[in-house]
């Protein structure tokens, strides 16, 4: 039994001159939610798109349970569930016919009972056309789709960009759902942090292409902080504490933005600079995203006048 | 179960936190008695819709603190307080957090006497016979 379900190595891939993914290394376990974050064209879809084949990288690779993307099996490819951005279907068929449609390519795993079941749940009827649902309608039965050929693996790219809550929430409780059966894999992107906090087990943050953290969701969590050290008097320009990734300050304070820096590091700092006190301040999921991406600015995007 | 819990994904703090707080202070404060059965981690994680990972980990850290114990095939149930372990490894977990709780108050600006008088107030919710 393969433990590494989605693996891309060196993956790379130029549009023309523009460099899209920069030698992209991940390796999703299986058995885990793994939230694939980034800002908007960080490069989260194009590393979706190559890990299911449906782009050829410029260099590199990757593959899915074991199977080269470039050239996945139809037995491969009968095992993924893919949601796309945006939940798009084709306009023109009724949901009964889109079953069947998609019922050929999971020949021995389509379960209609789930399928009617969830329908039945989300009070759609496989005679209405995917043109007169709602987006909301439609993320439905994509999510229906891919659920119900009882996925190994789960590839959603962003999945519930632009949904009203409760259809959100319908998508994490089919996560859910799906990861409490045995090996089964789920791999998403999205920009709602709150929801990646409460489903991921691990995460991986791209920037410009670039993989900047691979890591559990709760290594996430405790390593980025923030700490606030007062000073009487000047404060000092530089200061030596390991794993700083911002720093700004006012007369009398100086906030530091730290990555897994030990409380005896911190409280190193403390004595080294003669602060005279300081406090560690933990920070929700959103702003240590935010701090962890974002780069200096000297100047903030509204300055306000006191 | 005469308890509820409620968690705030998007919070500063982990969720596996606010589980574990919440289930602890239920048990703490009598909501939940010796004895009584939790919810399987699978039923809490689909109720909660929050990751089982993230529901195992909170009661892993209930049982290493001695306020539930696991039996195999049987569940996850509450101990008898009598029975409940005060070692130092809990005494010193109890330390860093008063820790962190004392810096933020001093902080806030409470001097020594404000937040003695706090604490006490606090207290005296947890511990009736006083």
């Amino acid at each position: 039994m393969q433990d590494i379900i989605i693996e891309t190595q060196q993956l790379t891939k130029y549009y023309g001159k523009t460099l899209a993914l920069d030698h992209l290394n991940l390796r999703v376990p299986r058995g885990c939610i793994y939230g694939f974050l980034g800002r908007n064209g960080s490069g989260k879809t194009t590393a979706i798109k190559l890990m299911l084949g449906l782009l050829k990288p410029t260099t590199g690779s990757a593959s899915v349970l074991g199977c080269d993307a470039q050239v996945l099996t139809p037995k491969t490819r009968g095992q993924i569930g893919y949601v796309t951005e945006g939940h798009r279907l084709y306009r023109w068929m009724r949901i009964g016919a889109l079953e069947t449609f998609q019922k050929a390519f999971f020949p021995d795993r389509w379960d209609s009972q789930l399928f009617d079941e969830m329908l039945d749940y989300f009070d759609l009827g496989k005679k209405q056309k995917i043109k007169s649902l709602s987006n909301g309608q439609r993320a439905q039965v994509s999510l229906a789709l891919t659920m119900a050929p009882d996925p190994d693996v789960m590839i959603m790219d962003d999945p519930t960009l632009g949904l009203d809550v409760v259809i959100r929430r319908q998508f994490l409780e089919g996560m859910i759902h799906l990861i409490q059966k045995k090996g089964k894999t789920i791999l998403f992107s999205s920009h709602i942090l709150s929801d990646v906090e409460r489903v991921a087990d691990r995460i991986a943050v791209i920037e410009k292409g670039v993989l900047r953290a691979d890591c559990t969701l709760e290594e996430f969590r405790r390593n980025i902080r923030k700490v606030h050290f007062v000073f009487d008097g000047q404060i000092p320009d530089v200061i030596d504490i390991p794993g700083l990734l911002h720093k700004r300050h006012n007369q009398h304070h100086l906030e530091l933005t730290l990555v897994g820096t030990t409380d005896e590091q911190i409280k190193n700092a403390v004595e080294a600079t003669g602060a005279k006190d300081y406090a560690v301040v933990d920070l929700n999921i959103e702003d240590q995203f935010i701090e962890f991406t974002a780069r200096e600015k000297t100047k903030p995007l509204f300055q306000w006048e006191a | 179960m005469a308890f509820w819990i409620q968690i705030s994904p998007g919070s500063k703090q982990p969720i596996y936190t606010q589980v574990y707080e919440q289930i602890s202070q239920a048990i703490i404060k009598g909501d939940l008695a010796a004895g009584d059965k939790l919810p399987p981690v699978r039923k809490l994680a689909a109720e909660l819709v929050v990751n089982p990972n993230t529901i195992a980990r909170a009661y892993t850290q209930l049982e290493q603190n001695g306020l539930v114990s696991t039996r195999t095939g049987a569940g996850t149930y509450v101990i008898d307080p009598k029975l409940r372990q005060k070692d130092a490894v809990h005494i010193s977990a109890l330390c860093e957090r008063l820790d962190s709780i004392i810096s933020q108050a001093k902080l806030l600006g409470l001097d020594y006497g404000e937040l003695t008088e706090l604490l006490n107030d606090r207290m005296k919710r947890f511990y009736h016979e006083t």
